[in-house]
């Protein structure tokens, strides 16, 4: 699941960045970008942190 | 004998009368003389050169009487001569001014760089006043030891991927040898993606503009270092933290960094894809506050949190740090150091807007104060105290959140950047630990990491158009404005340096520490949490003399 979610992560970012062209109109554009960060946010809170969490300290 | 006397006396007058209007400076002419000269060609440069040969400052008779008054030091006669049989001309006075204003501009960066310096003494008792007394020796050595592993990798390596193609820096004469950017072609643009030139600062770099480049840019990176070893404090084995940091160093921030700064994609969003003036991160709320804080929170997830910092429920205990006054101390050296690392962003202090340099100090001063304000009050109103090492991270938070913006908005703008920053640390502090029940021994993630990214979103939102850094900013013409003053362009491009940020610095610091974990390992064990870091870590007490408090019998359970 941590390699997935660092796979979701770096999707996000790409998303973003490719968003230039992707559209070419500023709100478009402005979509798109804050997609990418939802999708990158939610592979670290989503998949990456629960997957360390499992195996967490003090739950030993 | 009259005769030859008279005719000596004659060519006596008409020396003296020569010589005389030689020295004499010349006189602006009569209005009507110069309504006369209106339009004509201007002086030959040899009358210039003549009448600047003409000018002399105090004989040494005068000098040797000495000067208490300072009148007679500082005068034509200090200006360097090119050719001493040609004398003082034109051409050497132009080309003292020029040199003079690149001397300010190197002075102004060098004494800049030299404050930042300072700052790791700040981050230093930072982090060590909020960790426990048994670990003060190690957090300190940390702290001190990243100056050096930074610095090694960035003049190994780091310096030339970030600045390698930055090419021409005006401010300090050029830097033309840096001119080497490796870059790739993607919908029909060049897309920078690392320089190439650089390394060991040899070659071509050794260049006394690219010295003053690499001074600069140096602290700044070991300031985003720095910041992971507080989050990881009181369990990450000394050997694994110079590793970590060696090729943050070398690698994870220059990359960004060029992206930002060195010339590659992101600043060139704007000239490339129209999106206001690209990228624009002033002094570094996303270069440097934000790739800290994102690699502190990769580290946060690996190592795991202290022991004892949650219980069998995942409730979060308090572990207080032993020194809250080296804590706040630490926060007076930042904000001090930060004068330094604001308006020492303009890489100058003359020509090309670099005066603004007042306006982004006040700003800093400002956003600080206020966040400060906003982050003791939300302590105060929602736990009824205003607990001391918020309000330090919500004045740190201020500082991190106007870095970016700092160049291009003004005060009023500053002031409410810090409002928000000084409450968005504590909210972030609370997600971090009660949500993803991550243990943060000095709250980095929430000060240089959310509010880095707030930082580079402000731009976005407040800069106002006012700037003017030589005419333009990252190559496209005009002044950096944010959406509150009409460019949602610009906006985007702040955005999309977040989505860099969050999405693919993350996941790159997450990979190098994860492989770390797998053949080296982040952790010290249990007993060696339990006993402190001091001792088996570092051989020595941080403080020999004192008895330290035994752990409570919970808390050796748990380990």
């Amino acid at each position: 699941m941590a390699i997935g979610g660092l796979l979701v992560t770096l999707a996000g970012f790409l998303i973003a960045a490719l968003s230039v062209g992707i559209a070419s109109a500023t709100s478009v554009r402005l979509i798109i970008v804050l997609v990418g960060i939802v999708v990158s946010l939610g592979g670290i809170i989503g998949l990456i942190n629960p997957a360390y969490q499992k195996n967490a300290l003090w739950k030993r | 004998m009259k005769k030859i006397s008279l005719a000596l006396a004659i060519t006596c007058l008409v020396g003296v009368f020569t010589v005389a209007r030689a020295q004499t400076p010349a006189q602006p002419p009569p209005a009507d003389a110069a309504a006369a000269t209106a339009g004509q060609a201007p002086p030959a440069a040899s009358s210039i050169d003549d009448q600047l040969k003409a000018l002399s400052g105090p004989s040494a008779e005068e000098r040797a009487k000495g000067d208490p008054a300072g009148t007679a030091t500082g005068t034509v006669n200090d200006i360097p001569v090119a050719d001493a049989k040609k004398g003082l001309t034109l051409g050497d006075v132009v080309s003292l001014v020029g040199q003079h204003q690149i001397a300010i501009n190197f002075t102004w960066t060098l004494l800049t760089g030299f404050l930042v310096m300072f700052m790791q003494a700040g981050f230093a008792i930072v982090e060590t006043g909020l960790a426990r007394a048994k670990n003060a020796n190690h957090t300190m050595m940390m702290n001190f030891m990243v100056y050096g592993v930074g610095m090694a990798a960035y003049w190994l390596i780091g310096f030339a991927i970030q600045e390698g193609g930055v090419g021409a820096v005006a401010n300090l004469g050029g830097t033309a040898p840096l001119s080497s950017e490796y870059s790739i072609s993607l919908f029909g643009k060049s897309w920078g993606l690392f320089g190439q030139n650089g390394i060991m600062l040899g070659g071509t770099s050794y260049d006394v503009g690219v010295m003053v480049m690499f001074l600069f840019q140096m602290v700044f990176m070991d300031t985003a270092l720095t910041i992971v070893t507080g989050t990881a404090a009181e369990r990450w084995r000394y050997s694994s933290f110079i590793i970590s940091s060696f090729f943050m160093g070398a690698f994870t921030y220059p990359l960004f960094a060029n992206w930002a700064w060195g010339g590659g994609w992101l600043a060139t969003l704007g000239s490339n894809f129209g999106l206001g003036h690209g990228y624009a991160d002033f002094a570094g709320s996303g270069v440097v506050h934000s790739i800290g804080g994102v690699t502190a929170l990769a580290m946060a997830i690996i190592i795991g949190p202290r022991i004892g910092k949650f219980d069998r429920n995942g409730k979060p205990n308090t572990i207080p740090g032993h020194d809250i006054t080296l804590v706040l101390l630490g926060c007076f050296i930042l904000a001090f150091g930060w004068f330094g690392f604001n308006p020492g962003s303009t890489l100058g202090a003359s020509a090309n807007g670099n005066l603004r340099i007042s306006s982004v100090a006040v700003n800093t001063m400002l956003a600080g104060m206020s966040a400060s304000f906003s982050g003791m009050y939300y302590m105060w109103i929602r736990y009824g105290k205003p607990d001391a090492s918020m309000t330090g991270n919500a004045f740190l938070a201020g500082l991190v959140a106007i870095t970016a913006p700092s160049g291009f908005v003004n005060p009023l703008a500053s002031v409410i950047i810090g409002l928000v920053a000084g409450v968005l640390v504590c909210l972030s502090c609370e997600f971090v630990e009660r949500v993803m029940k991550l243990d943060d021994v000095v709250g980095a993630i929430s000060v240089h990491g959310a509010n880095g990214l707030w930082g580079v979103i402000a731009v976005g939102l407040f800069a106002d158009g006012k700037s003017n850094f030589g005419g333009a900013w990252n190559g496209v013409p005009g002044s950096v404005t944010g959406l509150f003053y009409g460019d949602a362009g610009q906006l985007v491009a702040q955005l999309i340096g977040v989505a860099t940020l969050v999405g693919f610095v993350f996941t790159f610091s997450f990979v190098l520490n994860m492989v770390l974990e797998a053949v080296w390992g982040h952790r010290v064990t249990a007993k060696v949490e339990l006993e402190g870091l001091d001792i088996p870590e570092m051989g020595a007490l941080g403080y020999p003399e004192f008895v330290l408090k035994p752990e409570p019998a919970a808390m050796k359970a748990a380990g």
